[in-house]
């Protein structure tokens, strides 16, 4: 293989993971920056939407495609694949339905378990609320490993590839659709940041307190905002599963939970741009990592990729202590209507 | 004794206080009285290390202390009553006064809480009750003589006598003469009740918008008639 | 009765004390620095591979004990002096203090797997499936563990017992807790007190974590895997209340060994994969049920 290709492979996966990671961060902004949810379970619906997945899309494309079985689609998952990707290969868009279909039933199962993480906890302060999300978070695997009829136990199972019909095209078309997903959520959240709620919502992490006054509004937009959110993540975990067309219950909270929050923060809470930048540099920085550290290995006593951990923890705390605004700072949105008016009054 | 030069403070970037000079000498009170959110608060967390200083000088005994921190200024003879939240309410009275003799100079604690006892006798009869069992005029007794306990030079008391019933407002402000009378103590009282500062001070301070407009004593202080209307809300 | 056995039952106290002297330190950190402590994972974590460290050197791995109060407890003085105290003097929030810790503990957790790598490549250890149970003593066939962790639960409580309530460093310690602001005034000095508060912490989940190997299996993610249960364990007890713990621990503790082995017995073994569920469970119940004293702010109902 050429050097080419070589680089344009790592480019179109770094695209990816930077786009499922973009939707996973530009939601915990909506949640955090927007709501002031901390929320420490963002891998509940992550976890979701790539288990639900697994669970129903052999059985979808089983029946989409009209064909029957006495096999069950997850306990004989790789015979039944056997018979469904050859022909699902050649019909692009089922395949694209699919998705489609996919990704709503990832919303939506992410928007459930997003509610009934916060329903405990929706009237907590910051930091209880954090803990009981993240515990919550916990459960999902512990089901996943336990009732083997959902995704197959400890092993996982594959899912129909959707993106066989492009053939040699396929990870670029995978990436391409996870981009579009991270432009449509990233778009819906600036949308969202000048609407009238997301304003509200910004009024309402910015003074606790006096959001308290609001009584059961916090409640609502609290519960909005995690709605919103956790269906992006959702779809993120579906997005995820598709491109590599298989998934196990092994989602761990350090990559889908912890990472989104140090890029956010790297970024700038609040700040759609500074999640933007966060991500991009965390996915960059963590790919060369990975790429280059097979020249490392062999010649220290330790696998490298705790290096990896190491560098994060000390970016984590540098960034804290001396940019604890990010690299970008959020900026207040003042209407353009309003921002003339100011300087008019301004000029008199 | 206490000399506050040029004092420029407040919280990060709010500025509260500007240009406050004021000066107190051994066995005096002085009063400063002021409406709600002038700054005498903050004042006092200025003098105490709490509050952030951006110019401007305070001395002890001609000692500068500007920019130590609470704890060192606290064992150099400065007691602070807090305006609230000023007892610990899951101590009892006597761990509360135990507490604070041993974070200060005082060598016999025992001797210091028998005469706390003398000065306050209903802290004997609840000494072994947590706080928070307390009435207000109790508590409000009880860190006053946390406070002085310390065995202070300077007693800096915030509001003592704020939201009590009157019984215990002219008993407090009986006590807090007493004080001064017995130890040679120097007071800084900041008080909301006008007429009771007037009749307990030395010296008053009038603090405004974070600037003092009027410094003399109580009598010069009647005859300003527009500012104890305008500020003070006394008289016609 | 129940069909519940002796070795359940020590199993249970056993679990339990272990539980409860991971929850004591997160308690008494929340009662003086308010802030929820991630980095109790990695603080067990180095307990374990104090005693195992010790062990490899030929010592009784129970000299981890008191190796690892100490080690843990420099740990714990680190988090502070290098993250915790730069961030409260600029008065950041609960919340930025509480990623601060996070960040030490992912950084640590890299640290303990550099460690038991190196301790594997170079001393050909099974660093990364850490059991020393093998090497306990036993009294009347009841292993050691339990009178060990029992024990040191006892000493731990008793101790932070006199510490806080005979001793004027305890007394200003609680009262630190109590009321910063205040205590200042009184010539506390508080970052001193915050320290104290760490350095015990810490200790007290260096030993937990040092005595864990000798009743399960350990490898570098132990800690990470518990801290959900630690914080049940803690939250169960009630935050607010610096000897609720135990009773957290051993409410935990039996739920999980005593009652899952009886519903295994009744119901069918396929029950055992499911005892995760049980703290994060007993947790949702108790912030829905109980959740005075647990420090929650209930949001004013407006009234008509
Ligand atoms: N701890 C604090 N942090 C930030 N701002 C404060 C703090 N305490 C008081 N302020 C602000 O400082 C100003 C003066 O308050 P304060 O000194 O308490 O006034 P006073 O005691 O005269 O009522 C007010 O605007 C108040 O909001
Ligand atoms: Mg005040």
């Amino acid at each position: 293989m050429s050097v080419w290709s070589d680089i344009i492979l790592f480019t179109v996966d770094l695209l990816a993971l930077f786009g499922v990671y973009l939707i996973i961060n530009i939601s915990l902004n909506i949640q955090r920056g927007f709501a002031g949810i901390p929320n420490f379970g963002l891998m509940f619906a992550i976890a979701g939407g790539a288990y639900i997945t697994g669970a129903v899309a052999t059985r979808l494309a089983l029946v989409m495609l009209g064909m029957h079985t006495n096999l069950d689609p997850i306990f004989d998952n790789i015979p039944v694949l056997s018979k469904v990707d050859p022909l699902l290969q050649s019909q692009s868009l089922t395949s694209i339905a699919l998705m489609i279909i996919l990704l709503i039933i990832g919303a939506i199962f992410g928007a459930i378990l997003g509610l009934i993480q916060l329903g405990p906890a929706i009237r907590l302060r910051e930091d209880y609320l954090a803990i009981t999300l993240l515990a919550f978070a916990e459960m999902i695997n512990v089901i996943a490993v336990a009732y083997k009829p959902f995704i197959g136990g400890i092993t996982g199972v594959q899912v129909p590839d959707v993106f066989a019909w492009s053939g040699e095209y396929r990870f670029y078309i995978a990436t391409a659709a996870i981009l579009v997903v991270a432009a449509i959520s990233y778009v819906y959240a600036e949308f969202l940041g000048r609407s009238p709620l997301g304003r509200t919502m910004k009024a309402i992490r910015e003074n606790e307190v006096a959001a308290m006054a609001l009584g059961k509004n916090l409640v609502k937009y609290r519960a909005i905002a995690m709605v919103i959110g956790s269906a992006f993540c959702g779809m993120a975990g579906v997005l995820w599963t598709l491109y590599g067309d298989t998934v196990t219950p092994t989602y761990h909270r350090f990559y889908w939970t912890f990472l989104p929050w140090l890029m956010v923060l790297l970024g700038g809470l609040g700040n759609n741009k500074g999640a933007l930048l966060g991500t991009l540099v965390f996915t960059v920085l963590d790919k060369l990592i990975i790429y280059y550290k097979h020249s490392l290995a062999g010649m220290l006593p330790f696998d490298v990729v705790w290096l990896d951990q190491v560098l994060l923890g000390l970016i984590t705390a540098i960034i804290l202590i001396y940019r604890p605004q990010g690299l970008l700072e959020e900026k207040p949105y003042v209407p353009k209507e309003l921002e003339a008016k100011l300087k008019s009054i301004e000029k008199k | 004794m206490l000399k506050v030069k040029n004092l420029n403070s407040g919280y990060g970037k709010l500025h509260v206080l500007y240009d406050v000079s004021l000066e107190c000498e051994k066995g005096e009170i002085i009063s400063v009285i002021g409406p709600n959110g002038a700054g005498k608060t903050t004042l006092l967390n200025s003098i105490f290390g709490i509050a952030n200083i951006y110019s401007g000088s305070i001395t002890i005994d001609g000692k500068e202390t500007t920019r130590l921190p609470a704890y060192v200024i606290s064992r150099m003879g400065v007691a602070y009553v807090l305006q609230m939240l000023n007892v610990f309410a899951q101590l009892t009275v006597e761990e509360n006064l135990r507490i604070s003799a041993a974070y200060s100079k005082v060598k016999d604690i025992n001797k210091a809480t028998e005469k706390i006892y003398e000065i306050f006798p209903i802290l004997r009869e609840r000494k072994k009750q947590l706080v928070g069992t307390l009435s207000g005029g109790e508590r409000q007794m009880l860190a006053i003589s946390i406070g002085l306990i310390r065995n202070p030079k300077i007693l800096l008391l915030d509001e003592p006598t704020a939201g009590l019933m009157p019984l215990y407002v002219k008993m407090i402000a009986n006590k807090i003469k007493e004080i001064r009378d017995m130890r040679g103590i120097s007071i800084i009282l900041v008080e909301q009740n006008v007429q009771k500062a007037l009749e307990l001070a030395n010296k008053v301070y009038v603090l405004v918008s974070g600037q003092i407009i009027f410094k003399g004593s109580p009598s010069e202080l009647k005859e300003k008639h527009e500012i104890m209307k305008l500020y003070l809300g006394v008289g016609e | 009765m129940f069909g519940i056995g002796l070795p359940t039952i020590v199993g249970g106290l056993t679990w339990s004390a272990l539980l409860s002297l991971m929850g004591i330190g997160i308690t008494l950190l929340y009662r003086t620095t308010k802030v929820p402590n991630f980095a109790h994972a990695s603080f067990v974590t180095t307990g374990v591979y104090a005693s195992f460290t010790l062990s490899l050197l030929g010592f009784h791995p129970y000299w981890g004990i008191l190796a690892g109060f100490i080690l843990t407890g420099l740990e714990a003085l680190l988090l502070f002096y290098s993250i915790l105290e730069p961030l409260r003097r600029r008065k950041s929030s609960v919340f930025i203090l509480m990623i601060g810790t996070l960040a030490f503990d992912i950084l640590f957790y890299g640290i303990l797997n550099i460690y038991a790598d190196y301790l594997q490549t170079v001393f050909k250890a099974s660093a990364r499936a850490v059991y020393l149970a093998p090497k306990d003593f036993s009294i009347m066939g009841i292993p050691g563990i339990m009178f060990m962790s029992l024990g040191m639960l006892v000493i731990s409580v008793l101790g932070l017992y006199l510490l806080l309530n005979r001793t004027t460093v305890g007394i200003a310690l609680k009262a630190c807790m109590e009321n910063t602001a205040l205590a200042q005034t009184i010539g506390v000095n508080v970052s001193l007190m915050l320290m104290l508060s760490w350095f015990i912490a810490g200790g007290i989940a260096g030993i937990s974590g040092a005595l864990l190997p000798m009743y399960i299996e350990t490898s570098p993610d132990i800690g990470v895997l518990l801290v959900a249960e630690m914080f049940c364990v803690s939250i169960l007890g009630g935050l607010e209340q610096v000897y609720g713990a135990p009773l957290g621990g051993f409410l935990m503790g039996f739920a999980e060994v005593v009652l899952t082995s009886w519903l295994a017995s009744e119901v069918g073994p396929w029950i055992i994969s499911y005892t995760p569920l049980l703290p994060l469970g007993a947790m949702a119940l108790t912030l829905i049920f109980i959740p005075k004293g647990l420090a929650t702010i209930k949001i004013r109902r407006r009234e008509g």
